[in-house]
């Protein structure tokens, strides 16, 4: 069955439908999250809220983007909520400009990324690193750079336009760069 | 702005849209060369595939047990 013909068929209140699209999307859903809040409980916290919306809002879904847009829409805005009621860290408004970034000493990278899944000390420096880049900036690179989307796509889901998705993409890779580029260089 | 500022800020805005360089198409041919010269933007290019690389692949699992919650609080069954 195509995705189309079980969102018609959710849509008239078929349940088996409806976890026929769970099941399409949950773990896209889940690891999503977790990219954003790094922490597997949250994780599934927002996936719980987000197929809730999913669940309820069905019969409103007309079908103009993508199914998968429209939830990632929803995590992006549950995590942008979160962040806002948690501790104040984001970046001060910053102008849509790409500034060129003159590299201080960015070496060779001492990393294998075909190894991550069984590597728990870069895992650990993962996380750390990109829990430091504030909540819109993560969003931006995640969509973008991890989840494989275009511009285009990313700034219909975080509400920013094309150019503001390009100087949040590019200074959330440079952020990343130099923290990353602290623990993965060649030790000397 | 220096015209080499110039190229690179072409450069990186190209690298907003694609991630990678397509080596083989005719379009690409001026990013590549500049890429091949210009030390700044093949660090750019260089770790910036390394990063989406390093968190792509860093994925978690859902546990048997997170699925059937989710299934059961939304009301629905298998
Ligand atoms: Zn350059």
């Amino acid at each position: 069955m195509t995705e189309e013909e079980l969102i018609k068929l959710s849509q008239s209140g078929d349940r088996k439908a409806l976890s026929e699209l769970v099941k399409k999307y949950e773990k896209t859903v889940y690891n999503f999250a977790f990219k954003i809040c790094r922490d597997k409980e949250r994780a599934e916290h927002t996936m719980q809220e987000t197929f809730l919306s999913m669940v309820k809002s069905i019969g409103q879904f007309e079908g103009k983007s993508k199914l998968s847009t429209w939830l990632y829409t929803v995590i992006t805005n549950h995590c942008l909520m979160a962040a806002r009621t948690g501790k104040k860290h984001e970046w001060n408004s910053l102008d849509d400009e790409i500034d060129i970034f003159e590299e201080k000493n960015i070496s060779s990278w001492n990393v294998d990324p075909e190894k991550v899944f069984e590597d728990n000390e870069l895992k650990e420096q993962l996380d750390k690193a990109i829990s430091k880049l504030p909540t819109d900036y993560r969003i931006v690179f995640l969509l973008r750079d991890v989840e494989g989307l275009s511009t285009a796509e990313t700034g219909e889901i975080a509400n920013l336009s094309v150019p503001a998705v390009k100087s949040r993409l590019h200074r959330a890779r440079i952020f990343l760069r130099e923290e990353l580029n602290k623990v993965l260089q060649y030790e000397a | 702005m220096k015209l080499k500022e110039i190229k690179c800020k072409k450069v990186i805005d190209f690298l907003c849209d694609n991630i990678e360089i397509d080596f083989d198409k005719e379009c690409c041919e001026k990013i590549k060369n500049h890429v091949h010269e210009c030390e700044m933007c093949k660090k750019y290019f260089d770790t910036l595939k390394i990063t989406a690389k390093c968190y792509q692949n860093y994925n978690v699992d859902l546990s048997k047990e997170s699925h059937q919650k989710l299934i059961n609080k939304l009301g629905l069954e298998e």
